[in-house]
């Protein structure tokens, strides 16, 4: 059961009775029952909330960043009209503004209610409980009670960098757009013949092909489709550090759909792997047109974990679901002490049969702290973010002499270079 | 009120928007609620309701079964080592009629021509209710410690002096009483009889009588005793203590033992409760009533908070910023020194193309600026610097090298 503000002012203007009409033990007690047949009359005539149905139905899933509605049916088949106040309690990352909602249900009748949710977090939230506060008709007192009613809100990653998608693929219809321009190398295969036109290089001329026909005709080449590519998420413990107000990991994950999108429309296959000593969540042969949706599920409870990664299992894992000469992108950490006892001592093995990118997230606050002058603090600051910078850069420098590519930079720039380099490695005929 | 009606509920019809979507909510209204019912209730509360009313039923009975206890110093009913019991019962067994009052209303009504009248605490008493007892003429009047407002009253003329601590005193005067009893427990208040030349003072200490019997009027007389410790049921075995209490309270056949109740604090005692009107005294509790109904309404959450576990927030650079903090605190001016200008080092010879011999370096820098080498090897291969404000100002030249060379 639970009072109402109506009780208390009741109470309150007992005390005007007792004080001037009736100031004795006598009205006190008068008082005092006529407030206590008051509440018992509501708590008896109020609707009974144990016997209320719920259904839910809307969104089971949004883009962090995003809006969600759920609805919430209440079915009233007692023989009471049910008014009050309805609360469809929600974890606090669900950032629900609308929990608490005013009802009025006639008897044998449904109401249905709407809760908006924009989660600050991604991962799965389920509802917790529903709690309805039933008033009685005097509005003195109300029943209370609570109904577990399921239902869960996969909050998916925000793939903020979905943005750039437009002009990535632009790039990538530029260098697979059949032009002349592109010779032939390694990882380029022919596509077709056509008409001779001012600008085509003269060295890709096809002199057999023209003595056949009237004009000149001119071979185009381009990049060969059809290429894996593996991206490697590192969960580790490196991964749980926060950049700004994000883990390093859903920068990750954001160059990673990103990556995605893309080498899906080059006509190439991407798998994920999400690895720290376990595998935490894997895609393999995901269908061309739904790939995106595939990535998007298996990331979205993906969390950081804290412990240290086991590069070897990794590099073992990395080995058996890539069969063929592949594309290894590896989302991880440029910290020096983690790369050397890491993945450096199992880098060759990966390198000598695949393509391998080290992709890290850099910290610009770092390099800001770096460049920071003032006081005495101020220097210091900036002489160790310079030994981190100079580690950085070391470690970086390590990784390319083992014929590794290394990408490293800021939260909002890493979708963008990684893509890049996927497109130049491609360009390069290097998958 | 975000509540939009959905039409009655039919029971073949799924509410709208619930179809379809079954993946995660239940299409079928399964019964839900949580919570107690009734039963649930009951059977959760009897214990400590049981045991609650066995706690009131206990405490009632034991306050019953004490209720007639008295427990106050100086009072004729109390056993309590404080309490004068025993005195009382003396004097009962010597035929004396001994009523115990507790208001001065009581007092006057009771008090006879033969009546010897104990005041255990005058100065408790209202001058107002000193004076009406004064005026009922009491045969003889024993006050205990009195202040000056109560010997003004009741024994003009006698005065209070510095108190000295009780104690063992010898009686010293003419006052048979006193010299049948012998020593006595008297010491506490003392009393200056010097402007009352009929008064008869005893038990001095220091020239002070701490005992005085001071004549009142035709066949009346007041008794002033500087401390009740004599009468007490601790004390009244020792020395002459039960002889003197005898003696000054037996000499009639009627006393009237006042011990002043709460109920007659002086007016400046008053609690708040007692300045309000009687008729608001209820409206105060009902106002409690409010003030409780107030707190259960607040009180009452339309349910419980929702927990969720949070992930580790690990801010990447804190590493960095705890080398920082381990700098500045061990004064590791060189390694920072030596950081910063590795650092400019490596910048200036991307700036200049790469060769990062010392030599080459520093020639080149002085080649595109106007330092001379010696300034410029200073700044890049120099001595650690002395001071903090020296290193602040290292760190400056070498911003400031940098974006000459950048500039030119």
């Amino acid at each position: 059961m639970a009072l109402t503000g109506r009780a208390v002012l009741a109470a309150a203007i007992g005390v005007l009775v007792v004080g001037l009409l009736l100031p004795s033990l006598l009205g006190l007690a008068v008082v005092e029952g006529l407030l206590l047949l008051g509440v018992l009359t509501d708590l008896l005539l109020a609707a009974g909330v144990r016997d209320l149905t719920f259904t839910r139905a809307g969104d089971t899933a949004v883009r962090l960043g995003e809006s969600a509605e759920v609805t919430l049916t209440v079915t009233n088949p007692g023989g009471r009209a049910l008014r009050g106040r309805l609360r469809d309690a929600w974890p606090p990352s669900t950032g629900t503004t609308t929990q608490r909602h005013d009802l009025a249900v006639p008897a044998g009748e449904r109401r249905r209610v709407t809760t908006t949710m924009t989660p600050t977090r991604r991962g799965d939230r389920h509802a917790h409980r529903v709690t309805v506060r039933s008033v009685g008709p005097l509005g003195l007192a109300a029943r209370q009670g609570s109904h577990l009613v399921p239902w869960r809100l996969r909050v998916l990653p925000g793939f903020p960098s979905r943005r750039l998608l437009p002009s990535k693929l632009e790039r990538l219809r530029e260098l697979d757009g059949r032009s002349a321009l592109l010779t032939r190398g390694a990882g380029t295969e022919f596509d077709t013949l056509r008409e001779y036109v001012p600008g085509d290089d003269a060295k890709s001329i096809d002199w057999r092909a023209s003595a056949r026909n009237q004009g000149v005709v001119v071979r185009t080449w381009r990049p060969e489709r059809d290429r894996h590519i593996l991206v490697v998420l590192d969960t580790g413990r490196t991964s749980a550090g926060r950049i700004g107000d994000i883990p390093r990991l859903d920068a990750a994950m954001d160059a990673t759909l990103l990556l995605t999108a893309v080498a899906n429309h080059a006509g190439d296959r991407v798998d994920l792997l999400a690895y720290d000593r376990r595998v935490r969540a894997e895609v393999r042969r995901a269908p061309r047109n739904g790939i995106l949706p595939a990535f998007v599920q298996a990331m979205s409870t993906l969390e950081p974990e804290l412990v240290e990664p086991d590069a070897r299992g990794l590099a073992a894992e990395i080995l058996r679901r890539s069969p063929r000469r592949s594309l290894i992108v590896l989302m991880t950490g440029l910290e020096r002490e983690a790369v050397q006892e890491g993945i450096l001592p199992v880098l060759p093995q990966l390198a000598a049969r695949h393509e391998v990118i080290v992709a890290a997230v850099a910290d610009p606050a770092i390099t800001r702290m770096a460049a920071h002058r003032g006081d005495a603090t101020a220097v210091y600051e900036a002489a160790a973010a310079e030994k981190e910078l100079a580690e950085r850069r070391t470690t970086a420098a390590d990784l390319r002499r083992r014929n590794v590519t290394v990408v490293d930079a800021p939260p909002g720039e890493l979708a963008s270079a990684v893509t890049d380099m996927y497109l130049a490695l491609k360009l390069a005929g290097r998958l | 009120m975000s509540a939009d009606p959905a039409g009655p509920a039919a029971p073949d019809s799924p509410a709208p928007g619930v179809s379809g979507t079954a993946a995660f909510g239940p299409t079928l209204p399964a019964p839900t609620p949580l919570g107690r019912t009734a039963e649930q209730t009951w059977r959760r509360l009897r214990v400590p309701l049981a045991l609650v009313a066995l706690v009131v039923i206990v405490v009632s009975a034991l306050v019953l079964i004490r209720g007639d206890r008295h427990e106050g110093s100086l009072d004729p009913r109390s056993t309590g080592k404080a309490g004068s019991k025993a005195v009382a019962q003396l004097l009962r067994a010597r035929g004396v009629e001994v009523e115990p009052v507790r208001s001065a209303d009581a007092a006057e009504r009771a008090i006879r021509p033969d009546t010897t009248l104990v005041v255990a605490y005058p100065d408790l008493v209202t001058d107002a209710h000193l004076a009406r007892l004064a005026a009922a003429a009491p045969a003889r009047t024993v006050l205990i410690r009195p202040d000056e407002a109560a010997l003004t009253a009741l024994a003009p003329g006698v005065r209070a002096a510095r108190d000295t601590s009780g104690r063992e005193l010898d009686p010293d005067c003419r006052l048979p009483a006193a010299q049948r009893a012998g020593s006595a427990d008297v010491g506490g208040g003392r009393f200056d009889i010097g402007p009352f030349p009929t008064a008869t003072g005893c038990y001095p200490y220091a020239g002070l009588p701490t005992l005085v019997l001071a004549p009142a009027g035709p066949g009346r007389d007041t008794v002033v005793l500087g401390s009740g410790s004599m009468l007490t049921n601790d004390r009244l075995d020792a020395h002459g203590n039960a002889a003197l209490a005898l003696n000054l309270l037996g000499a009639h056949p009627h006393l009237v033992w006042y011990l002043p109740g709460s109920g007659e604090l002086p007016p400046a005692d008053d609690s708040l409760w007692d300045l309000l009107p009687a008729g608001w005294r209820w409206g105060a509790a009902q106002l409690a009533v409010a003030a409780v109904l107030l707190a259960l309404w607040r009180a009452r959450r339309l349910g419980p908070v929702v927990a969720e576990p949070l992930p580790v927030v690990v801010r990447a650079a804190e590493t960095v910023e705890g080398r920082a903090r381990l700098y500045r605190r061990g004064r590791a001016r060189d390694t920072a020194a030596e950081l910063l200008r590795a650092a400019a080092r490596e910048r200036l010879a991307r700036l200049l193309g790469g060769d990062t011999g010392e030599a080459a370096l520093i020639a080149a820098v002085t080649a595109r600026t106007d330092h001379t080498s010696a300034h410029v090897h200073a700044l890049l291969y120099g001595a650690i610097p002395e001071s903090d404000e020296a290193l602040v100002t290292l760190s400056a030249d070498l911003d400031a090298l940098i974006r000459q060379v950048r500039t030119t």
